[in-house]
């Protein structure tokens, strides 16, 4: 099986101009399959559809951690508040600001076997799939993958 | 070779194509160190090879001439107490100073300015600025966000409060490591000529900030609370390497406090504490500890020495002394207030460590002029001449405070700052510190001429 036959189509994806209050209410509405339940993660796509970023949960909560926190643990010493309170602080930082830059992407006719080998490599849980003019043409998930396991074994075993 | 014969071979000065190749290595690597075009280190290190390549220093003269060559007193007092700050880094030691700090403030947000300052001053009278800088200023921005203050006054008041501090003692700060090995001055040496002038200064530092911000921080009761709430003790990680750190530190600043009287050099203290505390430590990976080392700033200082050296072999350094000397007519008070002055806003604007590098040997070839039949400690502990090395170191480190790329602690605050989103311009910077700059130059100033003019002590 290849990539492309497991991947989801691009459906919401975030521009880099949008803020951070922007793109936290898109990916609580985002569509995955037919359902409006919300992602942990989306795309990032420039005003041609060129992809310029990803961001994930972990991206937003690591641009609203105080970066003087990264030089020492004072994590003992914060307060309760403190963290919604820098939240609202950073609500109007640009998407381009805090999303992760350099995207790992997958090629189309890529097998499973590499998709899985970069997933645990790099600790992905979505990787978007790119033709060989390095345009989107869809997202894998790590679940969906595992999926195609599952159907595999379980099948062979029936 | 010997101090003698250093001072015949530089007797005159033959400006033959050695001279002006070494002249020449020497003003274009300054130049592009100031223009900051290529890195520092990089400029040193092929500004000493070159020296070496172009045979106006031997190798042999860069590597164990003490006149000439790497000052390896300087460099392995650096080393080594870089290397007891990295094993004593993780024990939280700093962040505990911290939090407990801002605790004794109350909460109340000058009282912790004001603490701050004087905790800084004395770390770095004992550790290095940069050290003390890089371990408080995070402290600093997480209490400035507790209490819902503007950070910006409170880090620049840090970085001035180092520079001030870090010029109390001979291992505060990298002018005084090198005048003192140079002058052959010891830790003692220091603590009597130049702590007192910081203690003073410091007092009226403290009295200005008072001016400047006590009425203007205001906190509501609640924030003080967040603050008060924090225990320090979660600070420490390591309780059982703190104690074998504090242990060893303890040892160390013994040592430099009877090292002159012991006979010992302040880098052999040192060493015995970094090997000390790395036995102590039980690591078998010392690999991480000295890695952390800035090697960059070492081999800047190697670099530089080597380059030194060789405009100091050619004459260089000479010629510049006696012009010096024709400014001022042999006059040791004016001479020693030129010196502080220009010392200080040479310091305000460009590295103070190659610009003492060249001071300390224009100073030795000065008082070999006006005291020709005086060698050795003679010379250089005459009483007429120490004026111009407290004068020096003085007006070295104070000047540092003068703008924001004056001294590395300064170049970090404003790193610091610009990564939490509040830039502090050249110019803002300049604001606070060339006033404090100028003040506690202009009451080094009185302190000298009172002290060693006018009472002679």
């Amino acid at each position: 099986m290849k990539v492309k036959e497991i991947m989801e189509p691009v459906i919401d994806y975030l521009s880099p101009e949008e803020t951070l209050k922007d793109a936290v209410n898109k990916m609580r509405v985002a569509r995955r399959g037919e359902k409006k339940v919300g992602v942990k993660g989306l795309i990032v796509l420039d005003e041609k559809g060129n992809l310029v970023g990803m961001v994930s949960i972990k991206d937003i909560l690591k641009t609203i951690i105080p970066f003087y926190m990264s030089y020492t643990s004072l994590g003992e010493f914060t307060w309760d508040g403190m963290l919604e309170d820098m939240a609202k602080k950073v609500a109007d930082k640009r998407v381009s600001e805090f999303m992760t830059k350099d995207v790992i992407t997958i090629d189309e006719d890529a097998p499973l076997m590499e998709c899985a080998d970069m997933m645990v490599k790099h600790n992905l849980q979505r990787v978007p799939v790119v033709n060989k003019d390095g345009k989107v043409l869809g997202i894998v998930y790590v679940r969906d993958l595992y999926y195609a396991l599952v159907k595999t074994l379980l099948d062979k075993e029936a | 070779m010997s101090q003698e014969s250093v001072a015949e071979a530089t007797q005159q000065v033959v400006m033959n194509g050695t001279f002006w190749t070494a002249t020449a290595i020497f003003l274009l690597a300054y130049a592009i160190i100031v223009s900051e075009k290529i890195h520092k280190t990089i400029v040193a290190i092929v500004g000493a090879a070159l020296m070496l390549v172009l045979k106006i220093l031997e190798q042999r003269e860069a590597f164990h001439v003490e006149e000439l060559g790497v000052d390896w007193n300087v460099i392995f007092l650096l080393i080594s107490m870089m290397t007891i700050i990295n094993l004593m880094r993780p024990t939280g030691f700093f962040e505990y100073i911290a939090i407990k700090s801002a605790k004794w403030g109350k909460g109340e947000p000058f009282r912790i300015m004001a603490i701050f300052a004087v905790v800084t001053a004395v770390l770095s009278a004992l550790l290095d600025n940069v050290t003390t800088v890089l371990l408080l200023a995070p402290v600093t921005l997480l209490i400035a966000d507790a209490l819902e203050v503007d950070p910006i006054p409170y880090l620049i008041t840090e970085a001035l409060a180092s520079n001030i501090g870090g010029t109390a003692t001979l291992i505060g700060d990298p002018p005084n490591i090198m005048i003192a090995s140079k002058a052959k001055l010891n830790f003692i040496d220091f603590i009597i000529h130049l702590t007192p002038a910081i203690i003073v200064i410091m007092v009226i530092f403290l009295i200005v900030l008072k001016f400047v911000f006590g009425k203007r921080l205001q906190v509501k009761p609640e924030l003080k609370k967040r603050v008060l709430e924090m225990n320090e003790r979660e600070a420490i990680k390591d309780p059982v390497m703190l104690k074998k750190s504090l242990f060893v530190l303890g040892i160390v600043i013994l040592g430099f406090v009877f090292h002159g009287m012991l006979g010992y050099e302040p880098a052999t203290v040192a060493l015995f504490g970094a090997g000390l505390l790395l036995l102590l430590s039980g690591t078998h990976d010392p690999h991480h500890y000295l890695a952390e080392v800035e090697w960059p700033t070492i081999f800047f200082f190697m670099g530089l020495f080597i380059i030194i050296g060789g405009v100091v072999k050619v004459g260089l350094i000479k010629w510049m002394s006696m012009k010096v000397l024709a400014i001022t007519h042999g006059n040791m008070f004016a001479t020693s207030m030129l010196v502080m002055w220009f010392s200080a806003f040479a310091s305000a604007f460009v590295d103070n460590i190659p610009y003492v590098a060249t001071m300390n040997p224009l100073i030795i070839d000065m008082a070999q002029q006006l005291w020709p039949h005086l060698k050795g400690v003679e010379l250089l502990h005459n009483p007429a001449l120490m004026p111009l090395w407290w004068s020096l170191a003085l007006g070295a480190c104070l000047g540092g405070n003068g703008t924001a790329i004056g001294a590395s602690a300064n170049v970090i605050v404003v790193g610091m700052a610009e990564r939490a989103g509040k830039r502090i311009t050249f110019l803002r910077f300049m604001l606070y510190g060339m006033p404090i700059m100028i003040l506690t130059v202009i009451l080094s100033m009185i302190y000298v001429w009172l002290r060693y003019y006018v009472l002679k002590v």
